[in-house]
C-alpha cells in the first residue's frame, strides 16, 4: 500500500501566463494584391482555393460574384493581378487569367447558370442604358437582388465594345455570346436597336423607372488631325478610325486592304488593329507618340498605353513599332494616299496633360502606306442623353464604364458596373453601401515566409502555331483540370489562412488551439513571443497591443 | 485535465512558466505530444524541469517523475526493468537538457545504452545552462559568449568546440541516434515515430533555441533554428548502429553570418578583428560538417526545401482527430 501524498499535485492550467504578455497576436485576413489591383475587385484568392480543392462550380460562383465574364475576361484582361503577384518573388506569377479562363470554358461546357442571392423580389425598375461589360455587370448584380433590369442599346447585338472591337483571334464570338445569355437568363429584358431619343424618350426612362445606369462608352472615335479642309473633301477611303475598321471586320464585312498599312496611335486599340491587318495579308507599321515599355519605369504619358503583352504578340506576328513619333502630314498623289510624314515627338502631354505632341523640324521621315487608320482613342457619344447626362444619383440616374473611368479596361467596365448596382441597391433601400468583408490593409511578399512554399513551375496555354491563318484564336487554354489544380494551388494565398498548422505547431505555450476550419489563441495562457506571426506563410498573423 | 484542443492531447500543458518565445518548451510539446499521454516521462534537473513544474503546479498530463541531474538515465533504466519484469510495455522516455546529456548525465547515459535498456534519451540542446544563468556547457558552441565565457581582449568567447555528442552516441554502436530541431516538424515527427517502432536504447538531440541565453528576439526561435540547420553548423542526421543511414540535404547553403547576426551571444564577434577571424573559423567548421555528412551532395529527395513545404488544411499533427470533452 503506497501512502497517499500529503499535497495533490496541481495543474500549471491554473496559472495564467497570458498576464506576462506585452503584444498579442491576432488573426486577420487580409486583400491579396491580386485583389487589390483587380479592377472588377475579384476575390481571386477565394476562388483558386475552392478551385485547388476541385471545387469548381464553387469557384465560378464565387468568381461570379464580382465579375459575370470569367471566360471573356480570362481572355482579353490585361490581367494586372498577375504583376501584383507575390509569387513572383518565388518563382513566377500564378496564371490567374488562365484560371478564370479555365473555369469560365467550363460553366459555359457544363451549362452552369448564375443563382440569385436572394430569394425576394424587389419593386423597384432598373433601367440601364448600354449592353457593355458595365451595363450587363449591373444588370447581373440587380437582378441577382431581386430587382426588375431593362437594358436599352442601340447595337444590334450585346456586348458593346466587347462584341464590336475585339477581334475574333482574342475572342471568339460564341464565348461572349454564351456568357451574355447566362447573365441575361436572369431574367433581364434586353431591348437591342433602341437608342434613348429615338425608340424610347428621356422623359419616359425617367418616368417608368426608379433609377437609370448609363454605361453608353465610348464609341465615337477620335476625330483625326487631318480631318478638315481639303482632306475632308476627298475620299475617305485612305483614312479610317480604328474602331471603324474594327467594327466593320467584326461585323463580317470583306476588307479589301492596300498591301502597306500605318496605323496611329500606341493604345491597345492600335495593336488591335495593326494585328487584324496583319491577319488580311498586309504589312502593317505602328506610329506611336510614347517610348516603348519598360523605358521609364512605367511614368505617365511617357510609355506607350498599349499592354505590353498585346506589344509582344503584336511584335511576334511582324508589326513594326516606330516610336517617339507622331504623323507630320499625309502624303498624297492627287486622291491616292502613298504614305504618311512622321517626324520625332518631343512633348507628347501639354502642362493640363492633354494630348498635345510637339513635333521637332528636320526629323521628317516617309513611311509608305495606301491606307491609314487611326486610333488615337475614343470619345462618348452623348447625344440624345443631354437631359440624363446632367441627373445626378440622388435623382436617380447613375454613369458608369468607360465613359467615365479614366482607365478604358473592360475589368474596370465591370467592377463599374458592379459598384453602381450597389450603389443603386443601397439608395433604393435606405441602407449602407455594403461593405468589403476583407480588411483593406496591404500584404507584400516581405511580411510572408516564402520559404514555406516550394517552387512550381507556371503553366500556360499553348500558342496556336498557324495564328496569322485567319482570325483563329491565338492564346488556348489550359489543357485538364490537373494543370488547372496544379496552377490553383500555386497561390500562396497571401494574407489569408489557409490552415497551414505553423501557428499551431510552433506554439511554445500550447496557447494556440486547433478548432474546425481554423485556430483560436488562448489569451489566458499566450505569452505573446511572436513565433506565430513571424512563421505564419502567408501573413496572416498580426502582432498588436494588448487589448 | 486540459483537453481543450480536440487535434491532440497536450501532454506538455499552457500555464508552465518558460520565457516567452522558449525553443525548449516547444521542442517537449511536440516530442511528448507526438509520444502521447500513455508514456512515462523521466526529467533530469534543468530548465525544462523547473518551468513545468512550479509552486506544486505540473503542466505534464502524463506519468511524470524528476531525478536528480546526473541520474535520470540510470533513473529510467529501474523503471524500464521494473517494468519488464511485471512484463508491461509502457514506452518510457528520458528528457533532459544539454547539461543533463553531455556534462552530468553523461555517464548514466552511457551505462543505460551500453545495458541496452529500452527508452528513449531526449535531449533538447539550448547549448548552456540557461536555467541557472546562462553558464557554458560542453555543448556551448566555438566563440559563444556565456556569464562564465565572457569575450574580452584576451577571448573571443568560448574557447573550445561544441562536443560532438551524436558521434560519441553513434559509438556506442546502440540502434538509433538521431539529430532533429524545432523548425523542420515534419522531420522531427519522423524521428520520433520511427524511434518509437525501435527496440532498445534510442538518442535524440533536439536543437532548443533559446531567446535569452542566444540573446535573440522571442518570435525568432523557429527562424534562428532553421538557420542553424540550413548554414550546416547543426546537420541533422540519423545514425543506426554506428552507421550513418540517413541525413537532411541542404536545398542551398546559407553563410553562417545569417545565423549568428540575430543572436546576441555572436555579438562581439562582428565589427572586430579578431572576431573576423572567429566567424572565418566557424565558417570553416559548418564547411567541414557539411563534407563531413555530406549535406549538399547526399542522394536523397528529404532535403530543407521539402520538410518546410506547407500545405493547405495543415500537415497533420499527433494524433487521430478526438471528439470534444472526451
Amino acid at each position: 500500500m503506497v501512502a497517499k501524498l500529503e499535497i495533490e499535485p496541481g495543474s500549471s492550467n491554473a496559472y495564467h501566463t497570458g498576464e506576462w504578455r506585452t503584444q498579442q497576436p491576432l488573426y486577420q485576413n487580409k486583400w491579396p494584391p491580386c485583389s487589390q489591383i483587380c479592377p472588377a475587385s475579384e476575390d481571386i484568392q477565394a476562388w483558386l482555393a475552392l478551385a485547388s480543392a476541385e471545387q469548381w462550380q464553387a469557384a465560378w460562383h464565387k468568381l461570379t460574384e464580382r465579375n459575370p465574364f470569367p471566360a471573356t475576361m480570362g481572355r482579353i484582361c490585361y490581367h494586372a493581378c498577375e504583376s501584383a503577384c507575390n509569387r513572383k518573388h518565388l518563382d513566377s506569377a500564378v496564371n490567374i487569367h488562365a484560371m478564370e479562363r479555365y473555369l469560365g470554358d467550363m460553366a459555359i461546357a457544363q451549362g452552369w447558370s448564375h443563382r440569385p442571392s436572394c430569394d425576394d423580389e424587389q419593386p423597384e425598375r432598373v433601367a440601364i442604358v448600354g449592353a457593355g461589360p458595365a451595363g450587363l455587370s449591373c444588370a447581373f448584380q440587380l437582378a441577382r437582388h431581386g430587382y426588375s433590369v431593362t437594358i436599352f442599346d442601340d447595337q444590334a447585338e450585346a456586348g458593346g465594345t466587347l462584341h464590336s472591337a475585339i477581334p475574333d483571334y482574342r475572342l471568339p464570338k460564341s464565348v461572349l455570346a454564351s456568357e451574355i445569355d447566362a447573365i441575361l437568363a436572369l431574367g433581364i429584358e434586353l431591348r437591342l436597336n433602341s437608342r434613348i431619343g429615338e425608340a424610347v424618350s428621356e422623359s419616359d426612362l425617367l418616368d417608368q423607372y426608379d433609377a437609370v445606369f448609363l454605361a453608353i462608352g465610348t464609341q465615337q472615335p477620335r476625330l483625326n488631325p487631318y480631318n478638315n479642309g481639303a482632306e475632308k473633301a476627298r475620299s475617305n477611303h485612305s483614312v479610317m478610325s480604328g474602331l471603324e475598321f474594327l467594327h466593320r471586320l467584326n461585323r463580317g464585312e470583306q476588307l479589301a486592304i492596300p498591301r502597306q498599312v500605318a496605323v496611329v496611335g500606341g493604345g491597345n486599340t492600335a495593336m488591335d488593329v495593326a494585328r487584324c491587318v496583319r491577319r488580311l495579308g498586309a504589312e502593317v507599321t505602328v506610329v506611336c507618340a510614347q517610348d516603348p515599355h519598360g523605358t521609364h519605369h512605367h511614368e505617365l504619358g511617357t510609355e506607350m498605353p498599349a499592354s505590353l503583352t498585346e506589344v509582344v504578340e503584336a511584335e511576334a506576328e511582324g508589326v513594326q513599332l516606330i516610336y517617339r513619333a507622331g504623323v507630320h502630314r499625309l502624303v498624297r498623289s492627287g486622291d491616292h494616299l502613298s504614305g504618311i510624314e512622321i517626324a520625332h515627338v518631343d512633348r507628347v502631354h501639354d502642362r493640363h496633360g492633354n494630348f498635345n505632341p510637339i513635333l521637332f523640324d528636320g526629323t521628317e521621315e516617309f513611311v509608305a502606306a495606301g491606307l491609314v487608320i487611326f486610333a488615337i482613342g475614343q470619345e462618348s457619344d452623348w447625344r440624345g442623353l443631354e437631359v440624363l447626362q446632367k441627373t445626378t444619383e440622388a435623382e436617380g440616374v447613375w454613369v458608369g464604364g468607360d465613359a467615365v473611368s479614366k482607365s478604358k479596361l473592360a475589368a474596370t467596365a465591370v467592377g463599374s458596373g458592379y459598384r453602381a448596382a450597389m450603389s443603386m441597391m443601397a439608395r433604393l433601400k435606405g441602407d449602407a453601401v455594403i461593405p468589403d468583408e476583407h480588411k483593406k490593409t496591404k500584404i507584400t511578399y516581405r511580411e510572408m515566409q516564402l520559404h514555406y512554399y516550394a517552387k512550381q513551375p507556371r503553366l500556360e496555354g499553348e500558342i496556336n502555331p498557324k495564328r496569322l491563318d485567319g482570325f483563329k484564336e491565338v492564346v488556348k487554354g489550359l489543357v485538364d483540370d490537373d494543370s488547372a489544380t496544379h496552377e490553383a494551388k500555386r497561390c500562396l494565398s497571401c494574407g489569408v489562412c489557409f490552415e497551414c498548422d505553423n501557428c499551431w505547431h510552433f506554439c511554445p505555450d500550447a496557447a494556440v488551439i486547433k478548432i474546425e476550419g481554423g485556430y483560436r489563441i488562448d489569451y489566458d495562457y499566450c505569452k505573446g513571443c511572436g513565433i506565430c506571426a513571424e512563421e505564419c506563410p502567408c501573413g496572416h498573423i498580426d502582432m498588436g497591443i494588448v487589448s | 485535465m486540459d483537453k481543450r484542443d480536440p487535434f491532440r492531447h497536450n501532454v506538455l500543458t499552457s500555464g508552465h512558466r518558460a520565457c516567452s518565445g522558449c525553443g525548449e518548451a516547444m521542442a517537449a510539446r511536440m516530442v511528448s505530444d507526438l509520444i502521447g499521454p500513455d508514456a512515462i516521462y523521466i526529467n533530469a534537473t534543468g530548465c525544462l524541469q523547473v518551468f513545468t513544474t512550479h509552486n506544486q503546479q505540473s503542466a505534464w498530463q502524463a506519468p511524470w517523475i524528476h531525478s536528480v541531474f546526473a541520474n535520470a538515465a540510470a533513473v529510467a533504466s529501474g523503471i524500464e526493468a521494473a517494468l519488464r519484469i511485471r512484463g508491461k510495455e509502457t514506452p518510457i522516455v528520458v528528457q533532459a537538457g544539454d547539461g543533463g546529456t553531455f556534462d552530468i548525465g553523461l555517464q548514466c547515459l552511457s551505462g543505460m545504452i551500453e545495458r541496452g535498456h529500452d527508452i528513449l534519451f531526449v535531449c533538447y540542446d539550448n547549448e548552456a545552462y540557461m536555467n541557472t544563468g546562462v553558464q557554458r556547457s560542453s555543448s556551448t558552441p566555438h566563440a559563444v559568449r556565456t556569464s562564465t565565457s565572457p569575450p574580452g581582449r584576451l577571448s573571443q568567447g568560448k574557447h573550445q568546440l561544441k562536443k560532438d555528442v551524436i558521434s560519441i552516441m553513434a559509438a556506442h554502436h546502440m540502434p538509433y541516434a538521431a539529430t532533429a530541431t524545432v523548425a523542420y516538424f515534419p522531420d522531427l515527427k519522423a524521428k520520433v515515430e520511427k524511434a518509437m517502432t525501435i527496440k532498445g536504447p534510442r538518442f535524440l538531440q533536439v536543437l532548443s533555441p533559446c531567446p535569452l541565453g542566444w540573446v535573440h528576439d522571442s518570435a525568432l526561435s523557429v527562424t534562428v533554428s532553421r538557420l542553424a540547420v540550413e548554414t550546416g553548423l547543426f546537420p541533422l542526421v540519423e545514425l543506426e548502429h554506428g552507421e550513418l543511414t540517413g541525413v537532411m540535404r541542404l536545398a542551398e547553403q546559407r553563410p553562417v553570418d545569417e545565423y549568428l547576426r540575430p543572436q546576441g551571444r555572436f555579438k562581439h564577434l562582428f565589427n572586430s578583428k579578431n572576431g573576423a577571424i572567429e566567424l572565418r573559423h566557424l565558417q570553416a567548421l559548418a564547411d567541414a560538417r557539411i563534407r563531413r555528412y555530406g549535406l549538399l551532395d547526399a542522394e536523397t529527395e528529404w532535403d530543407t526545401d521539402r520538410a518546410m513545404q506547407s500545405e493547405r488544411h495543415g500537415r497533420g499533427g499527433y494524433c487521430e482527430r478526438r471528439s470534444h470533452g472526451s
